[in-house]
């Protein structure tokens, strides 16, 4: 009896959720921000720096985190630019856990606490992995997985008490589909999403509806953090923008959508990974250039440690 | 034109991969022979590890067994000498330490001669909600789950490659192709095991090493007391599987150079209704499936190292 009663409230949801999606892809509904902190890593470049130079213009408190202080600066001027007035940034090694909790505490004491945390300091070494050093393969970790952990640690806990905050994850495609000469990247990345997802399920499990939680996976950007990466069918897979990236992630914080995938090929390409055999799948891969990749990655020119 | 002939071409080997998928259903891939290979198990001390080796040894294969607890490594060289009179080797080793790996490899290599097979199978779980997990178990999660792969991997596939011949396994989880809530470390790190195995894979097969292969194992809960007091809500569809019918099912899928085993079969299923359903829906289908209270009651082992 549990179990048709189960199953036909089951069915019914179906609908109504599926009704309830259609909807929403002609009538987005976006959330404010503003009077919320948002705590941005990786900030000094790249796509965090679009980020902070779009959530400028929306009344929020920036807290900006990077390795590298000049961009930090550089990001700082150009958010101030945008009508940015609260920013506040800090030169944090995202990989070493103790200087995370230490800068943390700063925030936590200086500024308050924090209701959007977005993840998106990454590194990416780049070579086939019998070639990869073990310490830049344990950075990788470090940095793109592990980073994540401390920084939820350090935040999370003020969200959870309010009910209320919002939790950023940028990844990358390469955390849902392996890439040859990208293993201890994509291990990373997988991590990422997988974490995410978890502690998004943990979260709703006990009933802390009113932290969401977006995870983004973009494909190849332009930033220069994968300089020399081509891609084989521009249309269907084409090398993003980072600004196009930026604003599709803030949107997708607005309207409290939980899987961000650029381009919109990935969505289906996903669907297709999970159906068909691994061999298929093999050439697939190929067509769309998965193992050629990375075979003129250069990488940044200049890179800080 | 090259865009049409090469989506001519893809079309024709998708058409013939789908109809090789379809006879091989009622036709089953022929079992290769392990006799003779040497095989590697970590976690070899208990559970599916040592079932395992077990069955190996069985097979005709060489057993080297790996595992941080010498007693129970020794009691699985024990049984196999005891069940088929041949001798395994036994090297305690604690995989998350990278210069142990690579110091108690050498001295595999010196004493036992190459790996052919390698099981990346020791694995531990925190099994606490990520907010109380101690920082110093969510590193050791992943250095035992998903470092520990990568330098095992660098110990051993040089040889692999240089005679185009070998097995790589990786025992996984289903809960490194979706979250679990409960379990935001263990999903981290299997994600990454999973992320990784495929990525290397994938540049072997780039690299033209077509003669290693790669299985990747993602089982539900097994009944071995590494997840005891987990619970599942459907018996029938998503069953606490016996080790022996696992164990049994993952040296099949080795011997017929599966790449993506999942144990039971619903699994694949769940995973193509992940990539389809709105997150609304999917999150209503998991409560349905009982997904948000598998691990309520969890106990784990008695007494974990």
């Amino acid at each position: 009896m549990n179990f048709l009663l189960e199953t036909l409230s089951l069915i019914v949801f179906s609908v109504y959720y599926l009704m309830e999606a259609f909807v929403k892809i002609f009538v987005p509904i976006r959330k404010s921000v503003a009077g919320e902190t948002v705590l941005i890593t990786g900030a000094g470049s790249g796509v965090g720096r679009h980020l902070a130079v779009e959530f400028a213009s929306m009344n929020v408190t920036l807290v900006l985190w990077d390795l590298n202080l000049e961009g930090l600066k550089e990001t700082v001027r150009m958010a101030k630019e945008k009508g940015a007035t609260k920013v506040h940034y800090y030169q944090v090694d995202c990989s070493d856990r103790a200087q995370v909790y230490g800068v943390a505490d700063q925030v936590k004491q200086g500024v308050g606490d924090v209701s959007i945390l977005i993840n998106n300091a990454g590194i990416v070494s780049g070579k086939k992995f019998m070639d990869s050093s073990d310490v830049l393969v344990e950075k990788t970790l470090q940095v793109n997985t592990m980073a994540h952990f401390w920084t939820y640690k350090a935040f999370l806990p003020a969200m959870t008490e309010k009910n209320h905050g919002h939790l950023v994850c940028v990844a990358s495609s390469a955390g849902l589909i392996g890439v040859n000469g990208l293993a201890d990247y994509c291990s990373s990345k997988f991590a990422a999403v997988g974490f995410a997802e978890s502690v998004a399920l943990e979260l709703i499990g006990v009933g802390k509806d009113g932290i969401k939680t977006t995870i983004v996976c973009p494909y190849l950007i332009t930033t220069g953090m994968f300089d020399g990466c081509s891609t084989k069918w521009p249309r269907l897979l084409p090398i993003l923008q980072p600004e196009y990236v930026a604003k599709k992630i803030v949107n997708a914080i607005l309207t409290d959508q939980t899987y961000l995938y650029m381009p919109r090929a990935l969505y289906i390409i996903m669907l297709v990974k999970s159906l068909v055999p691994f061999k298929e799948a093999v050439v697939l891969g190929m067509y769309f250039g998965a193992f050629n990749f990375m075979d003129t990655f250069k990488g940044r020119q200049k890179k800080e440690d | 034109m090259n865009f049409l002939l090469e989506t001519l071409k893809v079309l024709l080997l998708s058409l013939w991969f789908s109809l090789e998928a379809l006879w091989r259903t009622v036709v089953p891939a022929r079992r290769k022979s392990v006799a003779g290979e040497t095989v590697l198990l970590s976690g070899a001390g208990s559970g599916l590890g040592r079932l395992m080796a077990l069955e190996f040894a069985r097979l005709g294969a060489r057993v080297v067994l790996w595992d941080i607890n010498e007693e129970g490594n020794r009691e699985t060289a024990t049984l196999i000498r005891e069940t088929y009179g041949t001798r395994a080797h036994c090297y305690t080793c604690d995989c998350s330490h990278r210069e142990e790996v690579y110091r108690v490899a050498d001295q595999v290599k010196r004493e036992v001669g190459d790996v052919t097979i390698l099981v990346n199978n020791a694995g531990i779980v925190t099994g606490k909600k990520f907010l109380q997990s101690p920082d110093t178990l969510l590193q050791k999660t992943m250095e035992v789950n998903t470092m520990a792969h990568f330098w095992m991997y660098k110990a051993f596939l040089p040889a692999m490659i240089a005679g185009n011949h070998g097995h790589l396994v990786s025992i996984a989880s289903s809960a490194g192709l979706v979250g679990v809530s409960g379990l935001a470390d263990y999903c981290a790190s299997k994600f990454a095991a999973v992320g990784f195995a495929e990525s290397v894979g994938l540049e072997l097969l780039a690299a033209g090493c077509d003669g290693v292969k790669t299985t990747i194992v993602c089982p539900f809960f097994i009944n071995t007391g590494m997840f005891d007091g987990a619970n599942t809500k459907w018996p029938r569809l998503m069953p606490i599987l016996e080790p022996e019918y696992v164990c049994r099912k993952i040296v099949d899928a080795v011997r017929r150079d599966q790449v993506l085993l999942c144990l039971p079969r619903s699994i694949y299923l769940l995973i193509a209704l992940k990539n389809i359903l709105p997150v609304k829906l999917g999150l209503l289908l998991g409560a349905y499936m009982g997904t948000f209270d598998f691990m309520a009651k969890f106990n784990g082992r008695k007494k974990s190292d």
